[in-house]
This record gives structure tokens, sequence and C-alpha cells, in this order.
């Protein structure tokens, strides 16, 4: 049975309600909410589950992660917009089995006072709840460094995934950003945000850990701060070799996501995906082209 | 105090809008109450300055200011209102919902499709929205089907949803729809903006009861089965009040939309039909000569009509049909015997109109005064004749 096209209606009909109410998809942060929101607060966390369940019995882990400070701060915004073709995506066009998504934000924990929001995996109109409880900073260290580290290691060590336990395929993890993450794993924030005691450690060996489970890549979209960088891409390209996206457009952050699922889950290749973006009504074909292009071609 | 009610006296697209429209304009009207149907209605309203909009659950005097009222005969459909509520810049404020208001939902949709794909050549026209299994599913003896009111409690609303669906995949198999969970989410967010009241404005001033599809398409009434699953005579408006002026609306033409009998259908007439497209489940828009005899078969079974509003003035008609060969008058059968009307639609497919020369002198043929004429889609182009 399939959810496509009845979600995305389903799901446009309770944004439009919600409009009309007046509230913003990011109530919590536009309400002046400077702390984490409970449901996100990774401290002290277990694990964040993606399981199978009757309504969804092959379920497809796929995380983002976006960076919210400086002028990455209108990311969350641009996905929440975009939310609805991504879901079409990958149930319409069977890119992955019953996609479960899970969000996150990531600051800077040397200053921003939301360094680590985590969301729980969602199938359904939940997720875009998430994104609304995101706590947007807009400041960040101006150092080029985030704590990407921190998320890293949060997904490596407190996430549980049945498409990788029971069938042996990861995660899909996106992290949306512009700056680089910092050598270390920092023992005291891990402590202080997450709450596990640990010995710090290199951030390359959280990596690998992490990609034990995981497909990580990383997208720099063009039009932030430090886009084309050569130091910070070249970061990440020793980090996760040929798993850095650059976009020039954000607004085609999600069939970039889309299109990267469907050809790790071997459903399409990059030409069929391309063609699938123009029956689907998308204008990022040529975007996505050159975006994906580097990578698998 | 007088309330009016206006029903298309044909297949439906006859300009109830317009006229609904012009009442709200020219009369003191407390509110636009819909009394059958769902959001297959399209009624079209175009003001003066060229401001249009297609009204499917909102009623027609929205343009007008005059609230509208859904009744406890309305199938509504949350997802089509969002859509048209934000075509309409959100007027929420005009907008109530009895909580009694069967709901038509993603699952009645795919299963109206899947019966009419199954259907083949013999499609019954039906627009696909799944208004009419909404309605059957109502039906079902020992069946709860999902209603407005249950926006306001997710665990009744969950399980109502689960016993459509598994009603309806048990018959057709399995049915394409959203997560219930979406769906219990989605109306809790329309239950934040949509109030929902089981009170009628008809105390609040004069009242428009504004009909959907045609009475020629009635559930019990219409040709069947080529017919609607809806109640499109005045009957629903007497189970809510009592006094009505009764207002039939034709054009000086008739239409029909989809298959079914149309004695008078011409193919070499052609108007200019800018809002009426052939849709992919309701089938091409036909056109023909005015036919007197299914309108006076319609006013009958419906009980009489104080005024017509009639439309489409401006065109004009190189004929019209007051009799069929052999036939003067469409005699009405018992009440709710389908098997007579089956045998009406075997004997109209085998009709041939008698044609008169001219435009149909429409108050004569039918036996009503004409209250207002319609020279043009905008509001300014009524006139009482």
């Amino acid at each position: 049975m399939g959810h496509g096209r009845w979600s995305n209606d389903t799901y446009d009909a309770a944004a439009h309600y919600r409009r009309a109410r007046g509230e913003s998809a990011f109530a919590y942060s536009d309400s002046g909410a400077r702390k984490v929101h409970p449901r996100l607060d990774p401290y002290r966390v277990t694990l964040r589950e993606s399981r199978d369940s009757d309504e969804h019995p092959r379920s497809t882990a796929i995380a983002v992660l976006f960076d919210v400070t400086g002028s990455m701060g209108h990311v969350p915004r641009v996905l929440q917009t975009k939310l609805p073709g991504l879901l079409n995506l990958l149930r319409d066009r069977g890119y992955a089995t019953d996609p479960q998504v899970l969000f996150g934000a990531i600051g800077d924990a040397t200053c921003d006072k939301v360094p680590l929001q985590i969301g729980q995996f969602e199938s359904d109109n939940r997720m875009d709840e998430d994104l609304g409880r995101i706590v947007l900073e807009g400041g960040g260290g101006g150092q080029r460094t985030e704590s990407y580290e921190l998320a890293m290691y949060f997904m490596a060590r407190h996430t549980a995934l049945d498409c990788w336990e029971k069938r042996g395929r990861k995660g899909y993890l996106f992290i949306i950003g512009d700056e680089m993450p910092y050598r270390n794993v920092n023992a005291r924030e891990v402590n202080a945000i997450i709450g596990d005691r640990i010995e710090g450690t290199s951030t390359e060996h959280i990596i690998a850990e992490l990609r034990h489970t995981w497909d990580v890549y990383y997208v720099m979209p063009e039009g932030s701060s430090y886009a084309g960088d050569q130091t910070i891409l070249s970061t990440w390209r020793k980090l996760l070799g040929q798993n850095v996206i650059e976009l020039e457009d954000l607004d085609a952050v999600c069939e970039a996501i889309g299109l990267t699922v469907g050809l790790g889950e071997g459903v399409i290749d990059l030409e069929s995906g391309l063609t699938d973006l123009v029956e689907v009504g998308s204008g990022a074909r040529e975007i996505v082209a050159r975006a994906l292009d580097r990578r698998w071609v | 105090m007088s309330h009016f009610a206006v029903v298309d006296l044909g297949y439906g697209d006859a300009g109830k809008g317009t006229v609904v429209d012009w009442l709200c304009a020219n009369e003191s009207v407390s509110a636009v109450i819909r009394f059958n149907g769902g959001a297959q209605a399209g009624h079209n309203v175009v003001t003066p300055d060229g401001r249009h909009h297609t009204f499917s659950q909102f009623g027609s005097g929205t343009f007008q200011g005059v609230p509208t009222h859904l009744s406890r005969f309305m199938i509504v459909d949350p997802l089509a209102l969002a859509a048209e509520a934000q075509a309409l810049g959100n007027p929420y404020e005009l907008l109530t919902v009895d909580p009694d208001a069967l709901l038509a939902t993603p699952w009645h949709r795919a299963a109206n499709r899947r019966r009419e794909t199954l259907r083949g050549q013999d499609r019954h026209g039906s627009c696909g929205l799944g208004v009419g299994e909404a309605a059957a599913f109502s039906l079902v003896p020992g069946s709860e089907p999902p209603r407005v009111a249950d926006a306001l409690a997710p665990g009744r609303l969950r399980a109502r949803l689960r016993a459509l669906r598994d009603h309806l995949t048990d018959e057709l198999g399995p049915l394409d729809g959203p997560c219930i969970d979406d769906f219990v989410d989605m109306m809790r967010d329309f239950a934040s903006v949509v109030s929902i009241s089981d009170r009628l404005p008809t105390r609040d001033g004069p009242c428009v009861f504004e009909g959907a599809q045609g009475v020629l398409l009635d559930e019990w009434r219409g040709f069947h089965p080529y017919t609607t699953w809806s109640t499109t005579t005045f009957d629903n408006v007497l189970e809510l009040t009592g006094d009505i002026v009764r207002i039939g609306v034709v054009r000086t033409y008739t239409t029909r939309h989809g298959p079914g009998p149309f004695v008078t259908e011409d193919l070499t007439l052609s108007y200019e039909e800018p809002h009426n497209g052939t849709g992919p489940w309701q089938g091409s828009f036909r056109i023909g000569h005015f036919d007197a005899v299914a309108h006076r078969y319609a006013i009958e079974v419906c009980g009489g009509v104080d005024a017509l509003a009639v439309t489409h003035c401006d065109i004009s008609v190189p004929a019209h049909c007051d009799a069929y060969q052999g036939m003067k008058r469409i005699v009405p059968g018992p009440f709710r015997d389908l098997e007579y009307q089956e045998r009406l639609t075997r004997e109209l497919e085998a009709c041939r109109p008698v044609l008169t020369p001219g435009p149909p002198p429409i108050g004569q043929l039918l036996g009503a005064p004409v209250l207002v004429e319609s020279h043009g889609p905008r509001t300014n182009e009524k006139k009482r004749p």
C-alpha cells in the first residue's frame, strides 16, 4: 500500500490549516525559546531508534542534521517547505522502503546555548513537528568550525537501526552545513551535552565508527558564508571521501537527498533519477545533476 | 421568515453559484447553507472586477462576505477545504461546520476511482472525490463513519478510519492512502481553525440554501444508475427549516457532464464554456437544446418551484424542446423505486426530441415566474425581467 500522494496532500492540508491559524512552523523558536525543546534534547538519551513496525515493515533510516548558526539559520525553513517533495520522491518513486526520517540541528558547543538538537525517527507528519521545535541559533563562532563531531558522536553511539540490524543496510546520514568539525570529540562537551563519560577521541575515529552503520554525506549549499571554501571542502573530503556534495541552490536539497538515497539503494541510476525529477515537476534537475555528477560519474 | 433554496433543475452546471451570489448581493442574507453533496460542487462566481472562484465547499456568497454553514447533510472534504480556503485568502471566520457532517477521506477517493476504473466503459460519471463512497459507507449497517466531530477525538477518529480503510480494502483490495496518523493529525489542525457548530444560522435572518449538482441526478429521482449519492431536491432543506422560497435554476439550453440519458443532446451545438471541461473521472461536457420535458419532470419530483433563475441569456440558441416524439411528460414513479428509474433511463435513451425553432419562453414552458436572468458570469450582469 503506497502512502505517497495522499501523504503529501494530507501534509499540505495540515500545513495550510496551521498557517491559517497564524502559527509559524517554527513556533518554538519564534516564540523566543533559547533552550533545547525536551523532545529534541540529546542529554541522557539512550538510543534514537529506527524500528520496523506492522505499518512500516522494512524501515529505511534517514537522518538530516544541519547547521543552524549564522548564515545557515534558514536551512530548516527551506527543509520544512521542501519536505513533502522529499517524501514524495522516497515513497512514490520507491527510492526507499518505509523511510523514517530524523532531523537534528548542529550548533557550536564552545559558544552556542543549543549546540545539539536531535529529533526522533518519524515516518509521518511528526517529523515536521520536530522541525518546528528546533531552536534557530543565528550565532555561531565565526571560526569556520561547528560541533559537527559532537553530532556524529551521538549518531554513532546513540542510534539503533533495524535496516542495519535486520537487513544489513546502512542508514543515510546527511550533514548540511558550511563549516568544519573540530578535530577532536571533546570529553567535557560530550559529558555536558549528551551525558556520557568518555575519553576524548579524534573526529576521524568517531567517523570511522559512525560509518559502520551509516552512509555519511556532507552537503555544502552555495550562498552560505563559506561556500566553495577549499579548506573546508578538503577537510570534509579527507573525512568522507567522495561523499561531499556541493549544492548550488539550497532549494534543491530535498531532491539531492532523495536521489542520493535512491542511488544508494540501487533503485535508480543518476539519469533515471534526473528524469524522475522532471516527471514530478521539480525544477532542480540541472542543479542536482551538477551536484551529484561530481560524485557518481 | 422566508429562506431561499436554490436547486438546479437539470444535471448540474446551470449556474447556481452565480444565482446565490446575486441573492446575497441583493437581499439581506445572513448565511449560505450547504445541504447536500460535498467538494465535487463547482459553483463559479465572477465579481464585477473580474475576480473568479469556483466555489466547492465555501458557499457562493463568500465574495459578498456572507458566512457559510456546512450542515449535517454535507460531506466535508478537509483536504479540498484547506486548498479552497487558501485560494480565498483563508476566510475561516466565514465558516461553520456541523459536527455530524460526514468526512470524505483519501480512502473514499481511492475507492471511488478504483470502482469507476473497474466499470470501464460503463462509468457513472462520478467526480472521483469519494463523496458517494462516504455516503455509501455511512449506510452500511453497523458502520461508524468518520465525522467532523471526530476531529476533536483523535482516538475515535483513528479507530473509525481504520475500520473504514479495512472495510474498503476487504472489498476492493489494497487502496492508496496516507498514514492514518497523518490524517488524524491533519484533522487536529483542521479543528484548530474551523468552527465546529451544530447551530443553524436560520434564526439570524434569511438564509440561502445552496444545492449542489442537479435534481435530474438525484439518488432516487434521477435516471438510475447515472445519478449521484445525494439528495438534490428540496427534501434536505425541508428537514432543516419549513419556510422556503423554492428557486429552480436552468440555462437557456441544457447540458450534462458525463454519461447518461440526454434526449436533446446535439453534437453540432457549441457554446463557450470557460469553467467546464472534461474531467478525468466525470467524462465529457455535453450540450443540448433546452429540454422542457426533463426540467418539468425535475420540478414535479421536487414538489414544485416558486420561481426560476435563468442563466446564459446572452447566448442565442436556435431551438428548444417542449416534447419528445410520443412523449410530453416523464411520469414520476413511486418514491425510491430504482427499478422504475432504470426503466425510465432505457425509455429516455430511445427518445427523440421534437424541436421548436427559437429561444425557449422558459417561464411559460415550466409554469413558474422568472425571478432573475443572467446575461454573463459577473454579479452585475444579472437583471430582473
